[in-house]
């Protein structure tokens, strides 16, 4: 009885904090909510006219959503990079980064789910998928898998902090013997997350350009240089705009697990160019239409050649400790590493697999206004997310927000 | 029981008062309670309709008071949905207040229909009733009789299919034959059947044929060949369905459940042979160009979001009949036939000629051959 | 760190586990489709689908060529001059040159092989017109008009035979019912002309551009 009181409490609190706050928060946050509506309208369009409102055909059956999708799966994945080292080494530095990367998890899986949602044909009829009253073909199914591993995921990311944070609002300190366990669980299930959903692609025999064993472990590496860069990033606006005090060492610790994995995802990128280009067969034609066009259709052509750039000279930079430890140059490679994988691993990904199709018909994909509107409605909703969970979750942290015993 | 004890919202769009019923113990105000409903007007049913929609406090569905749904399936997901979209959508329907019995059966169907199973789980009972169902929906809907089949499988039944390439001419009869019997979506041209036009001396060259010619056929120094769904016997589109909405058959036909698909577009990226379709929007067919015979797995009108393909005709085959492609075929290019009969004209087919299938080396089994003269 | 051992065995364990029942077993053990056919169809006692309802009305004779035994369209009664004889009652040559008697046939133009191989009398039988005449002379019905066209496209024959030459008359199921040479083929002018197809053959209009 007791904990639901403190629980009530603990609403009631978030809400207060959430709902205040400067004018640039407001600010923010109404720029946030006017995103979502737009996305909403868009999406209510697509609803009412079906997905014919999106670029996809029948030759390009997966777009924009589904991209998104499989990147931020790797956004989610990457927030084990800060918990193994906090909960299971003991590594104090990561400590206060850890809760912002789970609660960017957290968002990230919302944001998934709801790419997911909204790739659906019949959102209406999704209760079919649910054990029990639906039909879950598990296990043959890897999207039954999928479904399995980002709830169960979400599920993790959501009881851990919620957990943490729970025990410190009452000015309690936290059981490690609770929470080390779900932590050690939620490594190897961040590892899985990735890895299942690369296999929905890579058990693909119908597609040459998906079906190759190097998807699922480049799909990590790309994650794991991905999602911390964008934790860099988040960790760095927060430390501006609140008194949440993070340390220059963590970040450059986080710095230095980016580095290693955008350096292995540029190997597994040389060894699958190698692939492709030295001894083409018919099952290179997606690489080629990806880098160089086929048959004069280029529309990815301005995508992949800002990637690979881009991808390239964060690496570089990154490698050299010297530039890496400059904070602003870290930013800066960051950003532009996250933008290179966010292309090379949505868009890069998931159009060239349907292009050219199953007997070499070349059709074209672009987005077209109301999906972009959507996906765009998805980002918000997601940023949406993270600022609340991280406002309370920075609040309790810096024992600003305590459970007061009247 | 007055209305200032109430705890829920209700709507009010009638202001006729409602007179209070004493006797009743249910503590709803608004709405009828079980007993009641049949014997009182419409508007205490429509009520009754608004609040199942609005809240979940009763402890009965209000559905169950205006429709007399029996519930014995799924209860309390039922009761769970009432407020989202569907239900709504069922209460816009009986909000009609001409309704009479018609519109609440349409209201009755559409509710079922919503939360029926998976034809393929069904037993021969259910099945038969989906599809007087649907039939009965069709003629409240569009005053118009249609037959709908549920034939199962026949034992000993294999079907399979060849294709003379020396004989094809890119005529297109069948493209068109399969079109208008099997209720495609005419606005976007769907199509299930591709033709390849491919240049002579080049080898089975798909990427370099055109399979979107409009000209005299046979064009000089070409030749044809035809694409379609090739059943396969280990379909890939079958095992990654998350809902087991598409499934193979005992007699070899892949089919789709369009009712149960949900519309993830998963089996299309699965699909080495392009056999997929997707109905992007709401498929439109003209009411006089509709094949009224129809089967639950085949031909029947299917709903925007749901993946379709080549059924082989199943209303067609399972009665003996060739499907519509073969059938229209003039140059008699297509074979269609029982695997299983060693009789059969497909099987001497199989035996005698030098046959091959498409991307044999995946492993899925196409039931689809290939040959010449 | 022992504990955390123990974790990740079972982790490991349950992997494994999970793996190996989400395997794959076919529920027939066949290595491929044509094991599936031969094994299922060594006890095939027909079916109860049969496409008998589709041949009502059509006048059809049963054939026995090789080892294949079906049906085909009748085709006298399908020829609206026929019997021939009413009109050819005298034998060819007599008829031909006398100016006072009609004109027939004339728009039959042969399109046939060449001059060399084939004229009218290849087939006809000028002194017979009810009947068509093989190359060496003897008599064929114009029923089994196909026992003509098998002297010289003996392929065809062998393929329209086992079925993969023509088409079936009503459906798949039994019995079989094909039909005849002259069901597609014109025997004056056999080869299929060119036309434009049936349809676009697209997707969407778009696409074409």
């Amino acid at each position: 009885m007791k904990r639901l009181k403190v629980f009530k409490s603990l609403v009631r609190d978030s809400i207060d904090t959430t709902t205040q706050g400067s004018k640039k928060y407001h600010l923010w946050m109404a720029l946030l909510t006017f995103v979502m509506l737009i996305g909403m309208y868009c999406y209510s369009l697509q609803l009412e006219h079906g997905l014919s409102v999106t670029g996809m055909t029948d030759r390009v059956s997966w777009g924009l959503y589904i991209s998104n999708f499989t990147f931020l799966v790797g956004v989610a994945a990457a927030a084990v990079m800060l918990v193994m080292p906090t909960y299971v080494l003991k590594d104090i530095d990561f400590k206060q980064a850890v809760l912002i990367g789970e609660g960017l998890a957290v968002a990230a899986l919302i944001m998934c789910l709801a790419f997911v949602v909204a790739d659906m044909g019949g959102p209406s009829v999704l209760w079919h998928m649910i054990p029990g009253i639906g039909v879950f073909n598990f296990p043959n199914s890897m999207l039954t898998w999928d479904v399995i591993v980002l709830n169960g995921y979400l599920f993790i990311n959501i009881t851990i902090p919620f957990y943490i944070l729970f025990r410190r609002y009452q000015g309690k300190v936290p059981n490690p013997k609770v929470y080390v366990p779900g932590a050690i669980l939620s490594v190897f299930w961040a590892v899985g997350i990735h890895l299942v959903t690369a296999f929905l692609y890579q058990g693909l025999q119908a597609r040459p350009f998906w079906n190759n064993a190097l998807l699922g472990p480049r799909f990590l590496a790309s994650a794991f240089a991905a999602g911390p860069a964008l934790i860099i990033l988040v960790l760095a606006i927060i430390r501006t705009f609140t008194e949440f005090k993070i340390e220059d060492k963590t970040i450059k610790k986080i710095g230095m697990i980016v580095t290693v994995a955008a350096q292995i995802n540029l190997i597994m990128l040389v060894s699958e160019l190698f692939k492709e280009f030295y001894a083409p067969t018919h099952h290179s034609e997606s690489a080629y239409y990806l880098f160089f066009g086929l048959h004069g259709k280029t529309a990815l052509l301005p995508w992949i050649w800002t990637a690979i750039p881009l991808n390239v000279l964060a690496t570089i930079l990154l490698t050299f400790g010297k530039l890496r430890n400059n904070l602003k140059v870290l930013y800066f490679c960051c950003f532009i590493l996250f933008i290179a994988i966010w292309i090379e691993k949505g868009f890069g990904l998931i159009v060239p697999g349907f292009i050219p199709g199953p007997y070499g018909k070349i059709s074209e994909y672009m987005p077209t206004g109301i999906e972009i509107g959507v996906t765009l409605g998805i980002w918000a909703l997601g940023a949406f997310v993270f600022t609340i969970l991280a406002k309370t979750a920075i609040k309790i942290e810096t024992g600003k927000l305590r459970f007061k015993t009247k | 029981m007055s209305d200032n004890t109430k705890k829920w919202f209700s709507l009010r769009l009638n202001s006729k008062k409602k007179q209070s019923t004493g006797s009743c113990s249910c503590g709803n105000t608004s709405g009828g309670c079980g007993s009641h409903s049949k014997d009182q007007i419409s508007d205490q049913e429509f009520d009754a309709a608004v609040d199942a929609a609005i809240g979940d406090e009763r402890k009965k569905d209000g559905f169950d008071q205006v429709f007399d749904v029996k519930m014995d399936r799924r209860t309390a997901f039922r009761k769970l949905t009432a407020s989202l979209v569907i239900g709504a959508g069922a209460v816009s329907t009986s909000c009609n207040l001409t309704s009479g019995e018609e519109s609440k059966e349409k209201a009755q169907i559409d509710w079922e229909e919503q939360f029926k199973g998976n034809y393929k789980l069904m037993t021969d009972d259910e099945k038969k009733a989906t599809v007087d169902r649907l039939v009965r929906s069709y003629q409240l809907r569009k005053g118009q009789n249609i037959s709908m089949s549920s034939k199962n499988a026949e034992k000993d039944v294999l079907f399979g299919y060849a294709f003379n390439i020396s004989k094809c001419q890119g005529y297109m009869d069948c493209v068109s034959a399969c079109v208008e019997e099997n209720n495609q979506d005419r606005n976007s041209q769907m199509q299930y059947i591709r033709i390849h036009e491919m240049k002579d001396g080049k080898g089975l060259k798909f990427d370099e044929a055109d399979d979107n010619y409009y000209h005299e056929v046979p064009a000089e120094g070409h030749f044809y060949m035809g694409t379609q769904c090739f059943h396969c016997d280990n379909p890939p589109c079958v095992e990654v369905c998350p809902v087991q909405a598409t499934w193979r058959e005992e007699d070899g036909l892949v089919v789709v459940d369009y009712d149960w698909c949900v519309g993830c577009r998963y089996c299309m990226a699965a699909c080495p042979y392009d056999g997929r379709r997707f109905n992007w929007s709401t498929p439109e067919v003209p009411e006089n160009e509709i094949n009224k015979n129809q089967h639950y797995l085949g031909n029947r009108m299917r709903k925007k979001g749901v993946m379709e393909k080549c059924t082989f005709c199943v209303q067609r085959s399972r009665a003996g009949k060739n499907p519509a492609c073969v059938e229209a075929c003039p140059t008699g290019a297509r074979i269609f036939g029982n695997l299983l009969d060693p009789n059969s004209t497909i099987r001497w087919v199989l035996n005698n000629k030098k046959v091959f299938r498409l991307k044999e080396d995946l492993g899925t089994e196409p039931k689809f051959w290939y040959f010449m003269d | 760190m022992n504990r955390y051992n123990n974790i990740h065995i079972l982790i490991c364990i349950l992997l494994v586990s999970t793996l190996f029942f989400s395997c794959k077993h076919g529920e027939d053990e066949y290595h491929s489709i044509t094991d599936k056919i031969e094994a299922k169809s060594k006890d095939y006692h027909g079916t109860s689908i049969s496409s008998e309802q589709y041949l009502e009305g059509v006048k059809t004779i049963e054939i026995t060529e090789g080892d294949h035994t079906f049906l085909i369209p009748e085709r006298k009664s399908q020829i609206k001059s026929y019997a021939c004889a009413e009109c050819h009652s005298k034998p060819l040559h007599e008829m031909q040159h006398t100016d006072e008697s009609k004109k027939a046939h004339w728009d039959i133009k042969l399109a046939h092989a060449d001059q060399n191989t084939m004229n009218c009398i290849t087939c006809h039988n000028g002194d017979d017109m009810n009947d068509l005449k093989s190359l060496t002379g003897t008599t064929i019905d114009f029923n089994r008009s196909y026992k003509l066209c098998s002297q010289c496209h003996n392929k065809q024959f062998d393929d329209w035979k086992g079925g993969a030459h023509g088409k079936k008359l009503a459906g798949w199921a039994p019995p079989r019912a094909s039909m005849t040479c002259v069901n597609c083929h014109n025997p004056h002018k056999p080869s299929f002309e060119t036309k434009w197809p049936a349809r676009y053959n697209t997707q969407k209009v778009k696409e074409r551009e």
